[in-house]
């Protein structure tokens, strides 16, 4: 039996839905399910009425005092965690076919995502970026200014969403709503269903804070919606890769604070005290579901681990049992449907690596038969960072010394963002030192990458902070 | 330099008549006795290339279909030299898109090689790019194979000059880079000497082109039988155009007359060429489709991307190439151009955009950019 789903790629207020007219329907089917995905038609009447409405309907969230705010979000996330929430089942149901992503996938990051938005996540976020949060709701004594402050967020944030990693784009609704900014996104090309959803849970839980947000979908480089658009908002925060970011920055008037979240590279590096028998293949585990999770789409994945030399297991032993268990994970949480390009280049560089191995070169070549799903390639460091074609493809380069690592990073400093570094002797913070001077984001255990709590420097940015303005009174008289 | 072995000439000696019997030949058991000789030898002869057959279980004993020739990757040639007799490499080609030398693929040529390369450009551009017969200047805006001696455009539009061209044709890319200004005179001349022109190129050459004399408000009226001949896509080094887009500029800038503009796919990896079948059919009064098309001692296959298993007709995928003329490397070859078979040969829409940065991680293709210093 055919199930059929009905979904927008848009969210808005409830006033201005007569607005928005349907400029086509997509069609997503298989053997099982179709998805009919409305796409909406942006005219000019919307591009102003809809900031417009938002910006009005935003004194609603700069009256609420935070505490409220972060219960709001606290529910939501909390409803998005329940199995059963209906949201939920629909968004597992449909997003794998829209994205190519598995269903245990897409469940994956929907879980990974709420569980670090919680309620204690968000308090300690303000706390870290801003230090006492009632900063947001009135002017508070501050002992280090010997005053009263007071911080501001933007009016209206527009946000472009590019990347389609499920459950991602809710962190902006939240990080608007906590600094009391009405926000605007634009759905990714890829997924443009996660957050029009995620509005309908705000608006089951608290409608008023609803009509602050909304989110639309139109073919990226729209020059007219962008422009005006950026133009009656106060801040800007762009999702993208360099090209993309570049163009759109320059829509931007410069009067609007805007943050860029380009895309990134990771790695890995594993110290020789660590290559044991000992926990091997629970380390072996946890860097494959490194390069697994998101199937390796995300920025936080690693393209390259580096594996230091000498130690009980050797590299190439090392890459053997990551091999078993990428294909134990495969199983597990399958990876996704691909492009034909995409394939194609994972099938050129495995028989690159196949043909050195051949050779007699010290390289090793491990991947799944016949398909594309995963592949382990291992050579010995060849001093320049390699990217991975992605889709569960990693690197694995041996080095003597975990020291060479640095030198090879340098050149990417500025797209650097997250490291999982397992050193286990007294080198460990000496080389976190370095890669910190280096660019790089954001240190963590193998394992652990794709899972960055809500407390983290995005990007190496305070993603709260950065969008206040504060107001200081010094004055002690009268106040 | 010692001559090649006597089996290796033979071989030769034996694909070169099957060529030479033109692209009208129907004789698909000749291509494959042919095909499977060849791997025969290049199994024999290329040892790494045997291992990579061998772990994949084929032999040639094994096999009685050109068909089931292990294809190879064209990746392979940036990190391995595989030709069939490598010290006697006369010519080495490299494939071109990125600066770094050690991510440019090397295809090595030794003497039978390029002889069967020779005959390939002659009897290919006899039928789709000069059906007529006629004798024309032939412009290139290509550096010549002096100036790039390692381009294999440079080498096929050479040969196309010497067996095709009138004696004024000549190369338009010198040491100071396109000579535009000689182009259009050139061009100019030709036009009112009333000598037809063959003007020929990578397809970013023309666009430029294109651009440049928009801007300066030239257009050209060539005499009847002037034709274009454009190889490869853009690559980033010029607007992208659409092929009807293309046509209309060759028509209005230079007054090419409809289906006297001529696409070509060649590869440094691939010996042959693959032309449009426009001209052809417009000479010949064919009435049909258009599309790539394989000459006899060619075939294509269209594969499944996912699992390299060859698809039906009609279905995209990545097209994989089997050409006689590559004896002195590899006859198989896995590119990854997507494309499908249609029923007079086959379509190519070079590498598409779906599914790419699909993420947020910086990609290959980004970071190519990004050391370029874009």
């Amino acid at each position: 039996m055919m199930e059929n789903f009905e979904l927008e790629a848009y969210h808005v207020p409830p006033e201005l839905r007569d607005q928005v007219k349907i400029s086509r329907t997509m069609v997503y089917e298989d053997e099982s399910t179709r998805i009919l995905l409305k796409i909406p038609s942006i005219d000019r009447t919307l591009i102003q009425s809809l900031p417009h409405h938002l910006k009005k309907k935003r004194s609603y969230l700069a009256h609420l005092p935070i505490e409220k705010i972060v219960h709001v979000l606290d529910e939501a996330s909390r409803r998005w965690l329940d199995k059963n929430y209906p949201l939920r089942r629909l968004a597992l149901k449909t997003i794998p076919l829209i994205t190519g992503f598995s269903p245990e996938v897409v469940e994956a990051s929907v879980d990974v995502e709420m569980e670090s938005s919680l309620r204690e996540d968000m308090w300690r976020a303000l706390s870290l970026e801003i230090g006492n949060p009632l900063y947001l709701d009135d002017f508070q004594y501050s002992p280090q200014l010997g005053g009263y402050s007071r911080a501001f967020g933007p009016e209206l944030i527009v946000s472009i969403f590019s990347e389609n990693i499920p459950a991602l784009p809710h962190l902006l609704f939240m990080r608007s709503a906590l600094v009391k900014s009405a926000c605007l996104g634009k759905a990714a090309r890829g997924e443009p269903t996660f957050a029009p959803l995620y509005l309908k849970t705000i608006e089951e839980i608290d409608p008023g804070m609803a009509e602050c947000m909304a989110v639309l979908y139109w073919q990226g480089g729209e020059e007219e919606i962008e422009a005006s658009l950026f133009e009656q908002s106060d801040a800007v925060v762009l999702f993208g890769g360099v090209e993309t970011c570049r163009s759109l920055m320059e829509k931007i008037p410069r009067r609007i604070k805007t943050l860029v979240h380009g895309h990134r590279l990771g790695f890995g590096v594993i110290g020789r005290q660590k290559m044991n028998r000992k926990g091997l293949e629970r380390l072996a585990e946890a860097v494959a579901l490194d390069c697994s999770m998101f199937d390796q789409q995300a920025c936080l994945a690693p393209h390259v681990y580096y594996l230091e030399e000498g130690g009980e297991v050797s590299p190439k032993e090392f890459c053997q049992v990551v091999a078993m268990a990428m294909e134990t994970l495969n199983q597990r949480m399958p990876r996704g449907r691909i492009s034909p390009n995409e394939a194609s280049a994972i099938h050129q560089l495995r028989a690159a690596y196949e043909f050195r191995e051949l050779n007699g070169e010290d390289v090793l070549a491990l991947a799944s038969s016949p398909k594309t799903d995963w592949t382990v390639v291992y050579e010995k460091d060849p001093g320049i960072f390699s990217p991975s074609p992605l889709n569960r493809f990693i690197r694995i380069f041996g080095v003597e010394d975990i020291f060479q690592v640095p030198p090879a990073l340098k050149p990417i400093g500025p797209f650097l963002q997250n490291a999982a570094v397992a050193i286990g002797d007294e080198r460990e913070r000496e080389f976190i030192r370095i890669l910190g001077e280096l660019g790089v984001a954001r240190i963590t255990s193998p394992g652990k990458m794709s899972v960055p709590s809500m407390m983290w420097h995005h990007d190496g940015i305070s993603p709260l902070a950065s969008l206040l303005r504060w107001c200081d009174v010094e004055k002690k008289d009268e106040f | 330099m010692k001559e090649l072995p006597k089996e290796a000439l033979d071989l030769d000696q034996k694909i070169i008549n099957f060529i030479r019997k033109g692209v009208d030949q129907q004789d698909p058991e000749g291509f494959n006795r042919l095909a499977l000789e060849v791997f025969d030898l290049q199994f024999k002869l290329i040892p790494l290339y045997r291992r990579y057959c061998e772990k994949r279980r084929i032999e040639p004993e094994k096999i009685s279909s050109w068909e089931a020739i292990p294809a190879l990757p064209t990746d392979v040639f940036k990190v391995m030299e595989l030709s069939m007799f490598p010290s006697q490499t006369v010519r080495t080609f490299m494939t071109s898109g990125t600066t770094k030398p050690e991510e440019r693929g090397k295809v090595g040529y030794d003497e039978g090689g390029l002889r069967l390369m020779d005959a390939t450009i002659q009897e290919a551009a006899s039928s789709f790019l000069f059906p007529d017969g006629m004798k024309t200047k032939i412009l290139i805006i290509a550096p010549s194979p002096e100036m790039a001696p390692q381009m294999i455009m440079a080498y096929g539009m050479n040969r196309l000059k010497d067996y095709f061209g009138l004696p004024q044709s000549r190369f338009l890319v010198g040491r100071e880079g396109f000579e535009v200004e000689t182009l259009l005179k050139e061009l100019r001349s030709s036009e009112e000497e009333d000598i037809p022109v063959t003007l020929c190129g990578g397809s970013f050459g023309f666009v430029n082109f294109f651009d440049t004399c928009r801007e300066k408000g030239v257009k050209f009226k060539l005499p009847p039988g002037s034709r274009t001949l454009d190889a490869g896509g853009f690559k980033g080094r010029s607007r992208e155009v659409k092929r009807e887009e293309f046509i209309k500029e060759c028509g209005e800038i230079l007054g090419i007359q409809k289906k006297y503009s001529v696409n070509l796919l060649g590869m440094t990896e691939i010996s042959s060429q693959f032309y449009d079948n426009t001209l052809r059919n417009l000479h010949k009064d064919l009435h049909l489709s258009g599309a790539k098309i394989n000459p006899p001692w060619t075939k294509t296959l269209v594969v499944d991307p996912e699992i390299l298993k060859p698809l039906p007709v009609g279905e995209t995928g990545l097209l994989r190439h089997f050409d006689l003329a590559n004896r002195g490397h590899i006859l198989a070859i896995q590119t990854d151009d997507l494309g499908r078979m249609t029923g007079e040969g086959f379509e190519v829409f070079g590498r598409s955009k779906e599914g790419e940065a699909r993420g947020c991680s910086l990609t290959i293709d980004e970071m190519t950019h990004i050391e370029k210093g874009k």
